[in-house]
């Protein structure tokens, strides 16, 4: 038995070989960077990144926008995940359709259309002043609010999608069980519907921050050089500033940050899962 | 049943009255009456789609009536939400909540209704040492075997002290040895604690095992609704006799009628059977297994056997029939030396002879 299984391992080879090949090396090699100083080890580098109020405030601001994001579209994908899970036939089709078929439209096409509903003279503005609600444009290309509803829409399947598989398969006995037993909806929705799918929760979230966290070119679009995130300034060290060593040190952080998310959704799904 | 709508509500302890249901425009259920008293153990003994179910749903408030009341204890429910009904359900799947010990399970409906927690210790040890699983207060619920995970589910609906216990097909997930066992030990507890429940199920023996009495429902209505003795001695209908035990079966037609007894044709001869119908009737006429000897008897017929079955404790003989009828007599005990396609004669007195006109 344990010969067969060994056998079937060997499938993943090639994905080993090209993973070790095409993204650890080179990563690697990236890291090994951040580290070096003129006489070797050194973390130099890291001292003067965090020494730096600017990139402090670029860290900061990354993170901050990253949680928004996923917090956006936490309260979005939510209800349209349970929405989902009752619909059928036709009905989930157009859902899944919807939810699927603008990932397949480029990023840029989106940031464009979302520039033509957000500038001065744009679709929302005209609407707003036309109903006397403001009587001067208001400023929302170029700012953070712009951004999180932008990155919020591009990112929102990889949040609904999961929680949609796990509220699929929640029995839907355990809410009637529950209502039998006295409590309100709202007793229900807490004690038992919430705790039972938040694992799909944790996941999404996951995904979502990951992708918040390490977005270029959705906030190259929305904000522009205005306000930086980690990732645009990774892409101005090495192309702008040829600064090798300190775009390898924030591509480190930003790796930190991702491994962090990664290990930490895994320990609360871990958590959630225990006493099943 | 229809007939009896102008019986005023409220009288019994649960009073469910003229209820319709539809499922996407297709009428599942009309003019529904169902009522029984404080302490009673009631079974819905039906096929799957006879609309037990239903009918155990619009009770416990998990389904709403398009007509018709449900009264409890004088108060008229109809339109309360589950929560607010004091109706505790147990589940064919148990549906314990996995997230949460056997305690907190047990918990939850004291926790639902504001009780502290502190508050909530004395009596959910009480409930789990009423079902023998104090020992496993701490456990998560997905360690428990099947009959555990039903004990814990009673527990659970037990705690609150409902009005009434609604039990949903509660032994179908059980192998028959734990189930019998599981049986015995409900009925004991529900009885001892006065617990007014209904049990819904498809199975007979364990609707004749656990109730005082059982409605049997077929298509949407109750064909007959009577303690497990009349049920079985004197089923009212053709499908509640077919339902309920086995049953010898003959169609036929009446030839003769002389007012307390007539006479049937039948494929195999005549037969007397008690009752007036007027010659030219088609009907059914049948008789309990147990109730046929090997003989001649007031009522005799010659079969071919088809089997003669060794069960242990009892044999059973198959006739050979024709379509649409059911040849069968029980023997207690082990008896050998018949075999198939022996010509046997079968006997029966003519008052343990059913007879109903037959379905259109």
């Amino acid at each position: 038995m344990s010969g067969r299984l060994d056998r079937i391992g060997l499938l993943a080879v090639p994905a080993l070989g090209f993973l070790a090949v095409v993204y650890a090396l080179p990563l690697a090699m990236l890291l090994a960077k951040s580290v070096q100083g003129p006489d070797g080890f050194s973390l130099a580098e890291y001292r003067a990144f965090f020494a730096d109020e600017y990139n402090l405030r670029v860290l900061f601001r990354t993170l901050r926008v990253a949680a928004l994001t996923t917090a956006l579209a936490f309260v979005i994908a939510y209800p349209t995940a349970f929405a989902m899970s009752r619909a059928k036939g036709i009905w989930l089709t157009v859902f899944l359709v919807a939810l699927v078929l603008p990932m397949s439209l480029g990023v840029v096409v989106k940031a464009f259309a979302w520039s033509i509903l957000f500038r001065a003279n744009g679709v929302l503005n005209s609407a707003l002043m036309g109903l006397g609600l403001t009587e001067r444009p208001v400023r929302m290309l170029f700012t953070e609010t712009a951004l999180v509803v932008g990155a919020a829409n591009v990112f929102l399947p990889f949040m609904v999608l999961p929680i949609y598989s796990v509220i699929r398969q929640l029995d839907a006995r355990l809410p009637e069980a529950a209502a039998s037993l006295g409590a309100t909806p709202w007793f229900r929705f807490t004690r038992v519907t919430l705790p039972l799918t938040l694992p799909g929760v944790v996941a999404g979230s996951a995904f979502v921050f990951s992708l918040a966290v390490s977005m270029y070119v959705i906030p190259s679009l929305i904000v522009g050089e205005r306000q930086q995130n980690l990732s645009m300034l990774i892409a101005r060290s090495f192309l702008f500033l040829r600064n090798e060593a300190l775009g390898s040190t924030l591509a480190a952080i930003l790796l930190a940050i991702a491994i962090a998310v990664v290990l930490g959704s895994g320990w609360a799904a871990a958590r959630l899962g225990a006493r099943r | 049943m229809a007939g009896m709508t102008s019986a005023a509500p409220g009288r019994h302890y649960l009073d469910v009255w003229g209820v319709a249901k539809s499922f996407r425009g297709t009428r599942v259920m009309s003019g529904m009456n169902f009522r029984m008293d404080r302490g009673e153990l009631v079974s819905l003994l039906g096929p799957s789609g006879c609309g037990k179910t239903t009918l155990l749903r619009i009770i416990a408030g998990l389904m709403e009536a398009d007509e018709g009341d449900v009264v409890l204890g004088g108060r008229n429910i109809t339109r309360l939400p589950a929560h607010r009904r004091n109706i505790s359900v147990v589940f064919q799947n148990y549906a314990l909540f996995p997230h949460l010990t056997v305690a907190e399970n047990v918990a939850f409906g004291l926790r639902a209704r504001g009780t502290a927690k502190s508050a909530c210790a004395g009596p959910v040890e009480e409930a789990l040492r009423l079902v023998r699983m104090d020992a496993f207060a701490t456990r998560p619920v997905s360690a428990l075997s099947g009959g555990q995970q039903q004990r814990v589910a009673v527990a659970r609906a037990l705690v609150v002290q409902p009005d009434l216990l609604l039990l949903d097909e509660p032994f179908s997930a059980l192998d028959r040895k734990l189930r019998e066992t599981m049986q015995v030990e409900l009925k004991a507890l529900l009885r001892d604690r006065g617990i007014t429940a209904i049990f819904v199920t498809h199975d007979q023996e364990e609707a004749m095992g656990v109730s005082d009495r059982i409605a049997v429902m077929n298509a949407g209505r109750i064909e007959q609704f009577a303690d497990p003795s009349t049920l079985y001695a004197r089923p009212a209908t053709p499908f509640v006799m077919d339902f309920v035990g086995l049953s010898m079966r003959l169609g036929g037609r009446v030839v003769e009628s002389g007012g307390q007894t007539c006479i049937v044709e039948t494929a195999h001869g005549r037969i007397s059977a008690p009752g007036g119908f007027a010659p030219g009737t088609a009907v059914q006429v049948g008789v309990r297994p147990e109730l046929v000897a090997p003989g001649t008897g007031e009522n005799t017929i010659r079969v071919e056997l088809a089997d003669a079955m060794v069960l242990g404790s009892k044999t059973v003989l198959h006739g050979a029939a024709q379509e649409g009828d059911r040849l069968i007599c029980e023997m207690p005990g082990i008896r050998t030396g018949l075999a198939r396609g022996d010509a046997v004669d079968l006997g029966w007195s003519v008052a343990d002879t059913l007879i109903h006109e037959a379905a259109a």
